[in-house]
């Protein structure tokens, strides 16, 4: 299990491998924004303060919308398009941008 | 027409369209005197650039102004500072008559324009602090995202000291005469469009506003209405006051308000109603209250929903649905900001009782953060029912006020 902190809901959630943020929001009621969720519109675009290696790698897409933004990207993800790819570890994300 | 085009400063004409008959717009939004697409055309030194087009079934009027100030092979920019349709309606016509003209939109358009136009076309992105040139006229860029569609941005031309707000400060207002200084009263216009298209996005008319402020502003050119250029600052004052009004509890008593919204059709989701928030009124930073929704009109509902930090609604099930004003109620939210709201639902049933996972299922999608799980009752509550109520509201009422949650997601 993934420990999972949202910060700006202060829900932590423990996360199994494979599961989408987009299940986590839906099960926890998480306020995270979503938009067109297939990473067009940007409007879920957050901060991974710490544990990204817990998640799946961008693809091109999501390198490519996130771009856009400027700026250093390195921390930012798009929630609806990640998934959790590890057994243990902590992830805490924060949707203030 | 009685004015084919308008000055608006030494470099700046109006080419844009009227729509008189328009009487509804966007399907939210009534139109009592019409409205307009405003469109506007700069020129330079090196050649002119179009901001923004129209609603394409007026591309004609469009098209008809900007040919009387200008030759397509002198355009050298289009800009569209967001592609609604209503402003991007003949930019496709545009494009292929100046097929030279470079497209300016923002970052954030780019996902769209092919939804507006189905073919590739080139373009470039702006944002916050690139600048083009037309010899002896600049026109720099400002990204003001939300406002109100993601891709919105605004531009400044320095030399007229004109900004192109986009939809921001604009009014569904037709009237040709055109300035504000000479136009009817449209001040319920100007207000009545912020109130449906700007006041879910107060946050971002902040950062805006911040924005527009770096720059000294003779006239706002926007995209529907009235152009504003007798006192600029008076509507930048407007927009600023209506979105940094601070919370009502919040301000006066420092306290986090929980609102309860139900209707009863045999008094049992009303006891529910009146526990839960006795539950939630023991918390202390918050407090709560009860409304009756067979009471409440529209303005009412969006001016509670937006003070309430919680909200929690009450539902029976009748017919294997919630009833309507629990949807019209959770309809007002379209004019609100509900990031971070905490939401709750709850009722009484006899047959079937689906009203509250409806109710949690549509907050979910108005992005509601919903911690706790509906809570429903078969008819009469009892002792016991109630009290679970009681802690329902306590749940939802400290959840409000900070306290952390901790779940496990089953495998």
């Amino acid at each position: 299990m993934v420990s999972l902190f949202l910060k700006e809901d202060n829900i932590k959630v423990s996360v199994p491998n494979g599961k989408t943020l987009r299940e986590v929001a839906r099960k926890t009621g998480a306020s995270m924004e979503f938009g067109c969720r297939v990473g067009d519109c940007l409007t879920c675009v957050a901060r991974v303060k710490s544990g990204m290696r817990c998640l799946n790698e961008k693809s091109d897409k999501e390198l490519i919308a996130l771009e856009v933004l400027g700026g250093d990207i390195n921390e930012l993800r798009l929630m609806c398009q990640c998934r959790i790819e590890c057994e243990e570890g902590e992830i805490e994300i924060s949707y203030l941008v | 027409m009685p004015n084919l085009t308008e000055k608006i400063s030494s470099s700046v004409d109006f080419i844009g369209a009227f729509d008189p008959k328009i009487r509804t717009f966007d399907i939210i939004m009534k139109t009592a005197n019409g409205s307009s697409y405003n469109s506007y055309i700069v020129r330079g030194s090196m050649g002119v650039a179009i901001m923004d087009t129209v609603k394409k079934e007026f591309s004609a009027e469009f098209f008809e102004r900007l040919e009387s100030l200008c030759d397509y092979e002198e355009i050298k920019y289009i800009v569209l500072h967001h592609l609604e349709p209503d402003h991007s309606g003949a930019l496709e016509e545009l494009m292929n008559r100046a097929p030279q003209a470079k497209l300016i939109i923002s970052g954030r358009a780019v996902m769209m324009l092919k939804g507006i136009i189905k073919t590739d076309i080139a373009f470039e992105t702006a944002n916050t602090g690139k600048r083009i040139s037309l010899g002896d006229k600049t026109i720099e860029f400002l990204s003001t995202p939300f406002l109100h569609w993601p891709d919105t941005m605004s531009s400044y031309l320095h030399e007229d000291k004109v900004l192109f707000s986009g939809d921001v400060f604009g009014s569904h207002y037709y009237d040709e005469r055109l300035f504000d200084d000479k136009v009817g009263d449209f001040s319920y216009a100007f207000k009545y469009y912020y109130e449906h298209i700007m006041r879910p996005f107060k946050q971002y008319v902040m950062q805006a506003l911040n924005l527009y402020n770096r720059f000294e502003i003779r006239t706002i050119a926007p995209l529907h209405g009235p152009i504003l250029r007798t006192n600029p600052q008076y509507y930048l004052d407007k927009y600023e006051e209506w979105s940094s009004e601070e919370k009502f509890r919040k301000n006066t008593f420092g306290k986090k308000m929980l609102s309860v919204f139900y209707m009863s059709s045999y008094d049992n989701t009303h006891k529910m109603a009146k526990v839960i928030m006795e539950g939630a009124d023991t918390i202390d930073g918050i407090v709560a209250s009860m409304y009756d929704l067979a009471s409440l009109d529209e303005k009412n509902m969006i001016d509670l929903l937006e003070e309430s930090d919680a909200v929690i609604v009450g539902s029976p099930t009748i017919n294997g649905d919630a009833v309507k004003p629990a949807w019209d109620l959770l309809s007002c939210m379209a004019f609100l900001e509900s990031q971070g709201k905490v939401g709750a639902s709850f009722g009484s049933y006899g047959w079937t009782g689906e009203a509250p996972e409806m109710l949690h299922d549509r907050m979910h999608w108005l992005k509601f953060r919903l911690p706790v799980q509906p809570l429903k009752i078969k008819l009469i509550p009892t002792k016991e029912e109630l009290d679970d109520c009681f802690v329902f509201g306590k749940e939802v009422a400290e959840i409000t006020m900070g306290k952390m949650v901790e779940m496990e997601m089953e495998i």
